[in-house]
Protein backbone atom coordinates (compact mmCIF):
# COMPACT_ATOMS: atom_id res chain seq x y z
CA UNK A 1 0.00 0.00 0.00
CA UNK A 2 1.42 3.21 -0.97
CA UNK A 3 2.45 5.17 2.38
CA UNK A 4 0.20 8.52 3.22
CA UNK A 5 3.02 10.56 4.30
CA UNK A 6 3.96 13.32 2.43
CA UNK A 7 1.14 13.69 0.32
CA UNK A 8 -1.14 17.08 -0.37
CA UNK A 9 -3.17 16.92 2.74
CA UNK A 10 -6.06 18.07 -0.06
CA UNK A 11 -5.80 14.72 -1.57
CA UNK A 12 -5.46 13.08 1.79
CA UNK A 13 -9.34 15.06 3.19
CA UNK A 14 -10.72 14.36 -0.06
CA UNK A 15 -10.14 10.82 0.18
CA UNK A 16 -11.48 10.25 3.52
CA UNK A 17 -14.71 12.58 2.55
CA UNK A 18 -15.46 10.13 -0.23
CA UNK A 19 -14.58 7.62 1.83
CA UNK A 20 -17.22 8.74 4.39
CA UNK A 21 -19.78 9.59 1.71
CA UNK A 22 -20.12 5.79 0.83
CA UNK A 23 -18.00 6.40 -2.21
CA UNK A 24 -15.35 4.19 -4.30
CA UNK A 25 -15.04 0.39 -2.94
CA UNK A 26 -13.18 0.19 0.65
CA UNK A 27 -12.62 -2.94 2.72
CA UNK A 28 -11.92 -0.47 5.91
CA UNK A 29 -11.65 2.91 5.39
CA UNK A 30 -15.13 3.86 4.87
CA UNK A 31 -15.88 2.69 8.59
CA UNK A 32 -12.93 4.72 9.78
CA UNK A 33 -13.85 7.97 8.04
CA UNK A 34 -17.39 7.65 9.33
CA UNK A 35 -15.97 8.02 13.11
CA UNK A 36 -14.87 11.72 11.91
CA UNK A 37 -16.01 14.55 11.18
CA UNK A 38 -14.77 17.04 8.31
CA UNK A 39 -12.82 19.76 10.57
CA UNK A 40 -11.07 16.42 12.67
CA UNK A 41 -10.57 15.32 8.65
CA UNK A 42 -8.79 18.47 7.69
CA UNK A 43 -6.53 18.75 10.91
CA UNK A 44 -5.75 15.10 10.56
CA UNK A 45 -4.50 15.32 7.08
CA UNK A 46 -2.81 18.44 7.43
CA UNK A 47 -0.80 16.16 10.05
CA UNK A 48 -0.53 13.06 8.12
CA UNK A 49 0.66 15.81 4.82
CA UNK A 50 3.14 17.33 6.81
CA UNK A 51 4.98 14.23 8.64
CA UNK A 52 8.13 12.30 6.82
CA UNK B 1 15.30 34.72 19.20
CA UNK B 2 11.85 34.89 20.56
CA UNK B 3 11.27 31.38 21.28
CA UNK B 4 14.66 31.39 23.98
CA UNK B 5 13.55 34.65 25.38
CA UNK B 6 9.86 32.88 25.71
CA UNK B 7 11.58 29.68 27.31
CA UNK B 8 13.56 31.93 29.46
CA UNK B 9 10.47 33.56 30.84
CA UNK B 10 9.20 30.29 31.43
CA UNK B 11 12.28 28.58 33.28
CA UNK B 12 11.69 31.84 35.57
CA UNK B 13 8.23 31.17 36.86
CA UNK B 14 8.80 27.60 37.07
CA UNK B 15 12.35 27.28 38.83
CA UNK B 16 11.91 23.46 39.99
CA UNK B 17 11.34 22.46 36.37
CA UNK B 18 15.22 24.27 35.82
CA UNK B 19 17.09 22.27 38.52
CA UNK B 20 15.53 18.87 37.00
CA UNK B 21 14.21 17.52 33.28
CA UNK B 22 10.97 15.22 34.40
CA UNK B 23 11.33 11.77 34.46
CA UNK B 24 9.04 9.49 32.80
CA UNK B 25 9.05 5.39 33.42
CA UNK B 26 7.64 3.18 31.31
CA UNK B 27 7.23 -0.68 32.55
CA UNK B 28 6.28 -3.39 30.09
CA UNK B 29 7.92 -2.69 25.99
CA UNK B 30 5.46 -4.33 24.21
CA UNK B 31 2.92 -3.02 21.94
CA UNK B 32 1.83 -0.28 24.45
CA UNK B 33 5.01 0.36 26.11
CA UNK B 34 7.60 0.60 23.49
CA UNK B 35 5.36 2.98 21.60
CA UNK B 36 4.80 5.36 24.78
CA UNK B 37 8.08 4.89 25.21
CA UNK B 38 9.31 6.11 21.74
CA UNK B 39 6.05 8.34 21.50
CA UNK B 40 7.31 10.19 24.81
CA UNK B 41 10.67 10.68 23.45
CA UNK B 42 9.70 12.28 20.41
CA UNK B 43 7.99 14.75 22.46
CA UNK B 44 11.28 15.76 23.83
CA UNK B 45 10.48 13.63 27.07
CA UNK B 46 13.28 11.91 29.15
CA UNK B 47 12.19 8.28 29.09
CA UNK B 48 13.07 5.10 30.31
CA UNK B 49 11.95 1.45 29.41
CA UNK B 50 11.21 -0.84 32.21
CA UNK B 51 11.25 -4.55 30.10
CA UNK B 52 11.90 -8.14 31.94
CA UNK B 53 12.71 -10.10 27.99
CA UNK B 54 15.73 -8.90 26.27
CA UNK B 55 13.49 -9.31 22.80
CA UNK B 56 9.63 -9.81 22.51
CA UNK B 57 7.60 -12.19 21.20
CA UNK B 58 4.80 -10.49 18.71
CA UNK B 59 1.05 -12.66 19.84
CA UNK B 60 -0.55 -11.19 16.54
CA UNK B 61 0.32 -13.31 13.47
CA UNK B 62 1.18 -16.22 16.28
CA UNK B 63 -1.47 -18.16 15.22
CA UNK B 64 -0.41 -18.74 12.28
CA UNK B 65 3.12 -20.09 13.69
CA UNK B 66 0.71 -22.26 15.25
CA UNK B 67 -0.49 -23.72 12.23
CA UNK B 68 2.69 -23.93 10.61
CA UNK B 69 2.44 -21.06 8.33
CA UNK B 70 5.21 -18.76 10.00
CA UNK B 71 8.06 -19.50 11.61
CA UNK B 72 8.79 -17.67 14.98
CA UNK B 73 11.61 -15.68 14.59
CA UNK B 74 9.58 -13.52 11.94
CA UNK B 75 7.53 -12.72 15.85
CA UNK B 76 10.89 -11.60 17.26
CA UNK B 77 11.48 -7.80 17.90
CA UNK B 78 14.39 -6.12 19.77
CA UNK B 79 14.88 -2.81 21.61
CA UNK B 80 17.84 -1.61 19.89
CA UNK B 81 15.51 0.49 17.89
CA UNK B 82 14.70 2.39 21.00
CA UNK B 83 18.58 2.56 22.01
CA UNK B 84 19.45 4.01 18.99
CA UNK B 85 17.02 6.78 19.02
CA UNK B 86 18.92 7.37 22.88
CA UNK B 87 15.77 5.46 25.10
CA UNK B 88 17.37 4.12 28.06
CA UNK B 89 16.35 0.48 28.11
CA UNK B 90 16.45 -1.57 31.27
CA UNK B 91 16.22 -5.48 30.57
CA UNK B 92 14.56 -6.63 34.25
CA UNK B 93 11.54 -7.16 36.53
CA UNK B 94 9.74 -4.13 38.06
CA UNK B 95 8.46 -5.63 41.43
CA UNK B 96 5.98 -3.15 42.59
CA UNK B 97 5.78 0.85 42.79
CA UNK B 98 6.32 2.63 45.89
CA UNK B 99 5.52 6.12 46.26
CA UNK B 100 7.10 7.99 43.36
CA UNK B 101 9.51 5.04 42.44
CA UNK B 102 9.22 1.99 40.81
CA UNK B 103 11.11 -0.70 42.67
CA UNK B 104 13.04 -3.83 40.68
CA UNK B 105 13.33 -7.60 41.08
CA UNK B 106 16.50 -6.64 42.74
CA UNK B 107 16.02 -4.06 44.55
CA UNK B 108 17.06 -0.78 42.65
CA UNK B 109 14.64 1.83 42.83
CA UNK B 110 13.85 4.09 39.76
CA UNK B 111 12.39 7.76 40.83
CA UNK B 112 9.42 9.50 38.11
CA UNK B 113 7.90 12.05 37.85
CA UNK B 114 5.12 10.30 36.02
CA UNK B 115 4.56 6.85 35.20
CA UNK B 116 3.09 4.65 32.23
CA UNK B 117 2.38 1.04 32.63
CA UNK B 118 1.31 -1.42 29.91
CA UNK B 119 2.24 -4.73 31.86
CA UNK B 120 -0.41 -6.54 29.52
CA UNK B 121 -2.48 -9.77 31.03
CA UNK B 122 -1.43 -12.20 33.97
CA UNK B 123 -3.18 -15.61 33.00
CA UNK B 124 -5.13 -17.66 36.18
CA UNK B 125 -4.82 -21.18 34.75
CA UNK B 126 -5.91 -22.40 38.35
CA UNK B 127 -9.05 -20.96 37.33
CA UNK B 128 -9.94 -24.18 35.49
CA UNK B 129 -9.46 -27.69 37.76
CA UNK B 130 -6.54 -30.02 36.73
CA UNK B 131 -5.23 -27.54 34.00
CA UNK B 132 -1.60 -28.44 32.98
CA UNK B 133 0.10 -26.00 30.56
CA UNK B 134 2.16 -28.05 29.46
CA UNK B 135 0.19 -30.64 28.80
CA UNK B 136 -2.84 -28.48 27.29
CA UNK B 137 -0.93 -25.26 26.10
CA UNK B 138 -2.77 -21.66 25.92
CA UNK B 139 -0.03 -19.87 23.86
CA UNK B 140 -1.86 -16.80 24.96
CA UNK B 141 1.42 -15.28 25.17
CA UNK B 142 3.75 -15.40 22.17
CA UNK B 143 7.09 -17.97 23.01
CA UNK B 144 7.50 -21.84 24.18
CA UNK B 145 3.71 -22.23 24.54
CA UNK B 146 3.08 -21.39 20.81
CA UNK B 147 5.96 -23.50 19.61
CA UNK B 148 4.52 -26.51 21.84
CA UNK B 149 1.30 -26.47 20.82
CA UNK B 150 2.59 -26.41 17.25
CA UNK B 151 5.10 -29.87 17.87
CA UNK B 152 2.29 -31.17 19.61
CA UNK B 153 -0.25 -30.56 16.40
CA UNK B 154 2.75 -32.06 13.88
CA UNK B 155 3.21 -34.89 16.34
CA UNK B 156 -1.05 -35.88 16.42
CA UNK B 157 -1.96 -38.59 14.34
CA UNK B 158 -4.07 -38.32 11.35
CA UNK B 159 -7.97 -39.08 12.79
CA UNK B 160 -7.61 -37.38 16.63
CA UNK B 161 -9.83 -34.81 17.70
CA UNK B 162 -8.13 -30.70 18.42
CA UNK B 163 -9.85 -29.31 21.40
CA UNK B 164 -9.67 -25.80 21.62
CA UNK B 165 -11.48 -23.51 24.46
CA UNK B 166 -12.35 -19.49 24.04
CA UNK B 167 -12.81 -18.02 27.54
CA UNK B 168 -15.83 -15.73 28.81
CA UNK B 169 -15.25 -11.92 28.36
CA UNK B 170 -13.12 -9.95 28.81
CA UNK B 171 -9.88 -11.30 27.53
CA UNK B 172 -6.75 -10.72 24.93
CA UNK B 173 -8.26 -10.41 21.40
CA UNK B 174 -11.53 -11.42 21.28
CA UNK B 175 -11.61 -12.94 17.54
CA UNK B 176 -8.00 -14.89 18.56
CA UNK B 177 -9.46 -17.98 19.39
CA UNK B 178 -11.33 -18.28 16.53
CA UNK B 179 -8.57 -17.35 13.99
CA UNK B 180 -6.69 -20.34 15.50
CA UNK B 181 -9.69 -22.26 15.50
CA UNK B 182 -9.63 -21.63 11.86
CA UNK B 183 -5.51 -22.01 11.30
CA UNK B 184 -5.46 -25.10 12.68
CA UNK B 185 -8.76 -26.37 10.56
CA UNK B 186 -6.91 -25.06 7.76
CA UNK B 187 -3.92 -27.74 9.05
CA UNK B 188 -5.62 -30.64 9.95
CA UNK B 189 -7.41 -30.31 6.29
CA UNK B 190 -4.32 -30.10 4.51
CA UNK B 191 -2.76 -32.48 6.64
CA UNK B 192 -4.77 -34.49 8.38
CA UNK B 193 -8.52 -34.35 6.73
CA UNK B 194 -9.76 -37.63 8.88
CA UNK B 195 -8.95 -35.15 11.75
CA UNK B 196 -11.57 -33.08 13.83
CA UNK B 197 -11.70 -29.76 15.50
CA UNK B 198 -14.07 -28.92 18.82
CA UNK B 199 -14.45 -25.07 19.78
CA UNK B 200 -15.72 -24.91 23.32
CA UNK B 201 -16.68 -21.48 24.05
CA UNK B 202 -17.55 -20.09 27.63
CA UNK B 203 -19.63 -17.43 24.96
CA UNK B 204 -22.91 -17.57 22.96
CA UNK B 205 -21.83 -14.86 20.71
CA UNK B 206 -18.46 -13.61 19.63
CA UNK B 207 -16.28 -11.38 17.40
CA UNK B 208 -16.99 -11.41 13.96
CA UNK B 209 -19.04 -14.47 14.53
CA UNK B 210 -20.93 -14.52 11.13
CA UNK B 211 -17.79 -13.87 9.28
CA UNK B 212 -15.99 -16.47 10.99
CA UNK B 213 -19.56 -19.03 10.57
CA UNK B 214 -19.63 -17.73 6.82
CA UNK B 215 -15.85 -19.45 6.30
CA UNK B 216 -16.43 -22.03 8.48
CA UNK B 217 -19.18 -23.39 6.35
CA UNK B 218 -17.44 -22.65 2.88
CA UNK B 219 -14.05 -23.76 4.33
CA UNK B 220 -14.13 -26.97 7.10
CA UNK B 221 -17.85 -28.18 7.02
CA UNK B 222 -17.78 -30.97 9.01
CA UNK B 223 -13.96 -30.47 10.52
CA UNK B 224 -14.56 -27.59 12.96
CA UNK B 225 -17.15 -27.94 15.31
CA UNK B 226 -18.58 -24.80 17.72
CA UNK B 227 -20.17 -25.77 20.92
CA UNK B 228 -21.46 -22.38 22.54
CA UNK B 229 -22.17 -21.91 26.22
CA UNK B 230 -25.74 -22.71 26.18
CA UNK B 231 -24.78 -26.16 24.27
CA UNK B 232 -22.36 -26.69 27.42
CA UNK B 233 -19.45 -25.23 25.83
CA UNK B 234 -17.95 -24.18 29.39
CA UNK B 235 -14.79 -26.05 30.63
CA UNK B 236 -15.37 -26.72 33.99
CA UNK B 237 -12.50 -29.60 34.72
CA UNK B 238 -9.68 -31.05 32.61
CA UNK B 239 -7.67 -34.20 33.30
CA UNK B 240 -4.57 -33.81 32.00
CA UNK B 241 -3.26 -37.42 32.35
CA UNK B 242 -6.30 -38.77 30.37
CA UNK B 243 -6.36 -35.76 27.82
CA UNK B 244 -9.87 -34.92 28.93
CA UNK B 245 -11.31 -31.63 28.74
CA UNK B 246 -15.04 -32.26 30.90
CA UNK B 247 -18.00 -29.36 30.31
CA UNK B 248 -21.15 -28.63 31.62
CA UNK B 249 -22.56 -30.92 29.94
CA UNK B 250 -20.36 -33.76 29.00
CA UNK B 251 -16.45 -34.84 28.09
CA UNK B 252 -14.26 -34.87 25.45
CA UNK B 253 -11.03 -36.78 24.68
CA UNK B 254 -7.97 -34.39 23.16
CA UNK B 255 -5.10 -35.51 21.10
CA UNK B 256 -4.34 -32.10 21.22
CA UNK B 257 -5.90 -29.25 23.91
CA UNK B 258 -5.18 -26.03 24.07
CA UNK B 259 -7.35 -24.72 26.94
CA UNK B 260 -7.21 -20.41 27.52
CA UNK B 261 -7.84 -19.69 31.50
CA UNK B 262 -9.22 -16.65 32.36
CA UNK B 263 -7.04 -13.46 32.68
CA UNK B 264 -6.34 -10.49 34.81
CA UNK B 265 -4.18 -7.01 34.20
CA UNK B 266 -0.49 -8.41 34.45
CA UNK B 267 0.55 -9.02 37.99
CA UNK B 268 2.65 -5.70 38.73
CA UNK B 269 -0.65 -4.16 38.26
CA UNK B 270 -2.33 -6.17 40.94
CA UNK B 271 0.82 -5.68 43.09
CA UNK B 272 0.67 -1.10 42.47
CA UNK B 273 -2.87 -1.55 43.94
CA UNK B 274 -3.61 -0.35 40.43
CA UNK B 275 -6.46 -3.13 39.80
CA UNK B 276 -10.07 -2.87 40.92
CA UNK B 277 -12.74 -6.15 42.10
CA UNK B 278 -12.40 -7.30 38.32
CA UNK B 279 -8.62 -7.91 38.10
CA UNK B 280 -8.27 -5.29 36.01
CA UNK B 281 -7.57 -1.24 35.69
CA UNK B 282 -9.55 1.54 35.30
CA UNK B 283 -8.46 4.47 33.92
CA UNK B 284 -9.37 7.82 33.00
CA UNK B 285 -10.24 7.58 29.21
CA UNK B 286 -8.82 11.26 28.41
CA UNK B 287 -5.14 10.88 29.93
CA UNK B 288 -5.07 6.68 31.06
CA UNK B 289 -4.36 8.28 34.56
CA UNK B 290 -5.47 5.60 37.33
CA UNK B 291 -8.18 6.01 38.97
CA UNK B 292 -6.70 4.40 42.02
CA UNK B 293 -3.73 6.10 42.00
CA UNK B 294 -2.46 9.65 40.59
CA UNK B 295 0.63 10.38 38.44
CA UNK B 296 0.29 6.40 37.05
CA UNK B 297 -1.10 6.00 33.91
CA UNK B 298 -1.66 2.72 32.36
CA UNK B 299 -2.56 1.45 28.58
CA UNK B 300 -3.13 -1.63 26.92
CA UNK B 301 -4.27 -5.24 27.71
CA UNK B 302 -4.50 -4.45 31.50
CA UNK B 303 -6.91 -1.63 31.69
CA UNK B 304 -11.23 -1.51 31.51
CA UNK B 305 -11.08 0.62 28.07
CA UNK B 306 -15.50 0.38 27.75
CA UNK B 307 -15.92 -0.61 24.15
CA UNK B 308 -11.95 -0.64 23.16
CA UNK B 309 -10.84 -4.50 22.98
CA UNK B 310 -7.35 -5.60 23.99
CA UNK B 311 -6.02 -5.81 20.82
CA UNK B 312 -1.98 -4.57 19.98
CA UNK B 313 -3.67 -2.10 17.72
CA UNK B 314 -5.91 -0.60 20.65
CA UNK B 315 -2.43 -0.99 22.76
CA UNK B 316 -0.56 1.42 19.61
CA UNK B 317 -3.71 3.88 19.99
CA UNK B 318 -3.78 4.26 23.51
CA UNK B 319 -0.23 4.38 23.73
CA UNK B 320 0.46 7.46 21.47
CA UNK B 321 -2.89 9.56 22.74
CA UNK B 322 -1.13 8.85 26.31
CA UNK B 323 2.23 9.65 25.48
CA UNK B 324 0.16 13.36 24.59
CA UNK B 325 -1.62 13.27 27.61
CA UNK B 326 1.74 12.99 30.12
CA UNK B 327 3.59 14.78 27.83
CA UNK B 328 0.52 18.31 28.45
CA UNK B 329 0.66 17.09 32.21
CA UNK B 330 4.13 17.77 32.32
CA UNK B 331 3.93 21.25 30.71
CA UNK B 332 1.00 21.76 33.51
CA UNK B 333 -1.70 21.67 30.37
CA UNK B 334 -4.93 19.86 30.52
CA UNK B 335 -4.80 16.89 27.96
CA UNK B 336 -6.88 17.10 24.98
CA UNK B 337 -10.51 14.47 24.52
CA UNK B 338 -9.10 11.84 22.07
CA UNK B 339 -10.30 9.88 19.08
CA UNK B 340 -8.85 6.56 18.86
CA UNK B 341 -9.38 4.34 16.20
CA UNK B 342 -8.99 0.32 16.50
CA UNK B 343 -8.93 -2.47 13.75
CA UNK B 344 -8.79 -6.45 14.44
CA UNK B 345 -7.50 -8.15 11.20
CA UNK B 346 -8.39 -12.50 11.52
CA UNK B 347 -6.99 -14.83 8.88
CA UNK B 348 -9.45 -17.77 8.53
CA UNK B 349 -7.08 -19.74 6.09
CA UNK B 350 -4.06 -17.93 4.15
CA UNK B 351 -5.07 -15.15 1.77
CA UNK B 352 -8.64 -14.93 3.28
CA UNK B 353 -8.48 -12.25 5.71
CA UNK B 354 -11.57 -10.37 7.85
CA UNK B 355 -11.64 -7.55 10.02
CA UNK B 356 -13.84 -5.57 12.61
CA UNK B 357 -12.82 -1.80 13.28
CA UNK B 358 -14.24 0.96 15.58
CA UNK B 359 -13.78 4.79 16.60
CA UNK B 360 -13.94 5.38 20.22
CA UNK B 361 -14.35 8.53 22.19
CA UNK B 362 -14.61 9.18 25.85
CA UNK B 363 -18.14 9.26 27.03
CA UNK B 364 -19.33 8.71 30.83
CA UNK B 365 -15.97 8.23 32.25
CA UNK B 366 -15.18 5.29 29.81
CA UNK B 367 -13.99 4.61 26.17
CA UNK B 368 -17.04 4.76 24.11
CA UNK B 369 -17.93 3.96 20.38
CA UNK B 370 -18.40 6.50 18.09
CA UNK B 371 -22.17 6.26 16.56
CA UNK B 372 -22.34 5.00 13.32
CA UNK B 373 -18.54 4.36 12.50
CA UNK B 374 -17.05 1.00 12.62
CA UNK B 375 -18.14 -2.69 11.93
CA UNK B 376 -16.75 -5.34 10.57
CA UNK B 377 -15.89 -6.96 6.85
CA UNK B 378 -19.15 -7.81 3.98
CA UNK B 379 -20.70 -10.78 4.51
CA UNK B 380 -20.58 -12.96 1.35
CA UNK B 381 -17.86 -10.46 -0.90
CA UNK B 382 -15.80 -11.94 -2.95
CA UNK B 383 -12.81 -13.66 -2.86
CA UNK B 384 -10.74 -10.56 -4.34
CA UNK B 385 -11.73 -8.67 -1.47
CA UNK B 386 -10.78 -11.41 1.43
CA UNK B 387 -7.49 -11.68 -0.45
CA UNK B 388 -6.71 -7.69 -0.10
CA UNK B 389 -7.66 -7.84 3.58
CA UNK B 390 -5.68 -10.89 4.20
CA UNK B 391 -2.41 -8.48 2.17
CA UNK B 392 -3.45 -5.31 4.70
CA UNK B 393 -3.55 -7.40 7.91
CA UNK B 394 0.67 -8.38 6.67
CA UNK B 395 0.51 -4.49 5.77
CA UNK B 396 -0.54 -3.45 9.19
CA UNK B 397 1.49 -6.01 11.26
CA UNK B 398 4.41 -4.66 9.59
CA UNK B 399 3.22 -0.71 10.27
CA UNK B 400 2.73 -1.20 13.81
CA UNK B 401 5.81 -3.05 14.90
CA UNK B 402 7.81 -0.64 13.41
CA UNK B 403 5.96 2.27 15.14
CA UNK B 404 6.23 0.04 18.06
CA UNK B 405 9.87 -0.72 17.63
CA UNK B 406 11.64 1.62 15.40
C1 LIG C 1 -3.05 -15.57 19.56
C2 LIG C 1 -3.16 -14.08 19.61
C3 LIG C 1 -3.35 -13.35 18.45
C4 LIG C 1 -3.46 -11.96 18.48
N1 LIG C 1 -3.64 -11.28 17.31
C5 LIG C 1 -3.79 -9.95 17.33
C6 LIG C 1 -3.99 -9.23 16.11
O1 LIG C 1 -4.04 -9.80 15.01
N2 LIG C 1 -4.14 -7.88 16.18
C7 LIG C 1 -4.09 -7.22 17.36
O2 LIG C 1 -4.23 -5.99 17.34
N3 LIG C 1 -3.89 -7.86 18.54
C8 LIG C 1 -3.75 -9.21 18.55
N4 LIG C 1 -3.53 -9.89 19.74
C9 LIG C 1 -3.57 -9.13 21.02
C10 LIG C 1 -2.23 -8.49 21.37
O3 LIG C 1 -1.21 -9.45 21.43
C11 LIG C 1 -2.32 -7.78 22.71
O4 LIG C 1 -3.51 -7.02 22.77
C12 LIG C 1 -1.13 -6.85 22.92
O5 LIG C 1 0.05 -7.61 23.00
C13 LIG C 1 -1.30 -5.96 24.15
O6 LIG C 1 -0.18 -5.15 24.31
P1 LIG C 1 0.30 -4.68 25.76
O7 LIG C 1 1.43 -3.75 25.52
O8 LIG C 1 -0.85 -4.25 26.58
O9 LIG C 1 0.83 -6.03 26.46
P2 LIG C 1 1.99 -7.04 25.99
O10 LIG C 1 2.16 -7.04 24.55
O11 LIG C 1 1.70 -8.33 26.68
O12 LIG C 1 3.30 -6.42 26.61
C14 LIG C 1 3.56 -6.42 27.99
C15 LIG C 1 5.07 -6.37 28.19
O13 LIG C 1 5.34 -6.03 29.55
C16 LIG C 1 6.37 -6.85 30.04
N5 LIG C 1 6.18 -6.91 31.49
C17 LIG C 1 5.04 -7.31 32.14
N6 LIG C 1 5.22 -7.19 33.47
C18 LIG C 1 6.47 -6.69 33.66
C19 LIG C 1 7.22 -6.36 34.83
N7 LIG C 1 6.70 -6.52 36.06
N8 LIG C 1 8.46 -5.87 34.67
C20 LIG C 1 8.99 -5.72 33.42
N9 LIG C 1 8.34 -6.03 32.29
C21 LIG C 1 7.08 -6.51 32.42
C22 LIG C 1 6.19 -8.18 29.31
O14 LIG C 1 7.40 -8.93 29.28
C23 LIG C 1 5.74 -7.71 27.93
O15 LIG C 1 6.82 -7.51 27.06
C24 LIG C 1 -3.39 -11.28 19.72
C25 LIG C 1 -3.19 -12.01 20.90
C26 LIG C 1 -3.08 -13.39 20.86
C27 LIG C 1 -2.86 -14.14 22.13
C1 LIG D 1 -5.67 3.68 11.75
C2 LIG D 1 -6.39 2.83 11.07
C3 LIG D 1 -6.40 2.77 9.57
C4 LIG D 1 -6.38 1.63 8.81
C5 LIG D 1 -6.33 0.21 9.34
C6 LIG D 1 -6.41 2.04 7.43
C7 LIG D 1 -6.43 1.16 6.34
C8 LIG D 1 -6.56 1.54 5.03
C9 LIG D 1 -6.80 0.63 3.94
C10 LIG D 1 -6.94 -0.88 4.08
C11 LIG D 1 -6.87 1.37 2.79
C12 LIG D 1 -7.19 0.85 1.38
C13 LIG D 1 -8.66 1.18 1.10
C14 LIG D 1 -9.59 0.18 1.79
O1 LIG D 1 -9.59 -0.99 1.43
O2 LIG D 1 -10.31 0.57 2.76
C15 LIG D 1 -6.66 2.74 3.17
C16 LIG D 1 -6.63 3.81 2.30
C17 LIG D 1 -6.56 5.14 2.69
N1 LIG D 1 -6.54 5.63 3.97
FE1 LIG D 1 -6.53 4.52 5.66
N2 LIG D 1 -6.42 3.41 7.36
C18 LIG D 1 -6.43 3.91 8.64
C19 LIG D 1 -6.51 5.23 9.03
C20 LIG D 1 -6.55 6.31 8.17
C21 LIG D 1 -6.65 7.70 8.59
C22 LIG D 1 -6.75 8.19 10.04
C23 LIG D 1 -6.64 8.43 7.47
C24 LIG D 1 -6.71 9.94 7.39
C25 LIG D 1 -5.71 10.65 7.07
C26 LIG D 1 -6.53 7.52 6.32
C27 LIG D 1 -6.52 7.89 4.99
C28 LIG D 1 -6.52 7.01 3.93
C29 LIG D 1 -6.50 7.42 2.53
C30 LIG D 1 -6.44 8.86 2.04
C31 LIG D 1 -6.50 6.25 1.77
C32 LIG D 1 -6.45 6.17 0.23
C33 LIG D 1 -5.01 5.93 -0.20
C34 LIG D 1 -4.88 5.79 -1.69
O3 LIG D 1 -5.86 5.43 -2.34
O4 LIG D 1 -3.75 6.00 -2.15
N3 LIG D 1 -6.48 6.24 6.80
N4 LIG D 1 -6.46 2.82 4.54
Amino acid sequence: MPALAGQPAEAITGAMLAYRAGQGSPTVMDRIARGFTEEEIRAIAAWVSASR
Amino acid sequence: MRRRALLGAALLAAPALAQAAPKVVVIGGGFGGATAARALHHLGVSVTLVEREATYLSCPFSNAVIAGLREMEAQRFGYEGLRREGIAVIHREARTVEGRQVVLADGATLPFDRLVMAPGISLRPDAIPGLDTEAMPHAWRAGPQTLLLRRQLEAMEDGGVVVLSAPANPYRCPPGPYERASLIAHYLKTQKPRSKLILLDEKDAFSKQKLFEEAWAALYPGLLEWVPLSAGGKVVEVDAAEQLVRTEFGEHRAAVASIIPPQAAGRIAQAAGLTDRSGWCPVDPVSFESRQRPGIHLIGDAIIAGAMPKSAFAANAQARVCAEAVAALLRGEAPAPPKLINTCYSLVEPGYGISIAGVYQPANGLLADVPGAGGTSALGAPAAVRAAEAGYAEDWFRTITADAFG
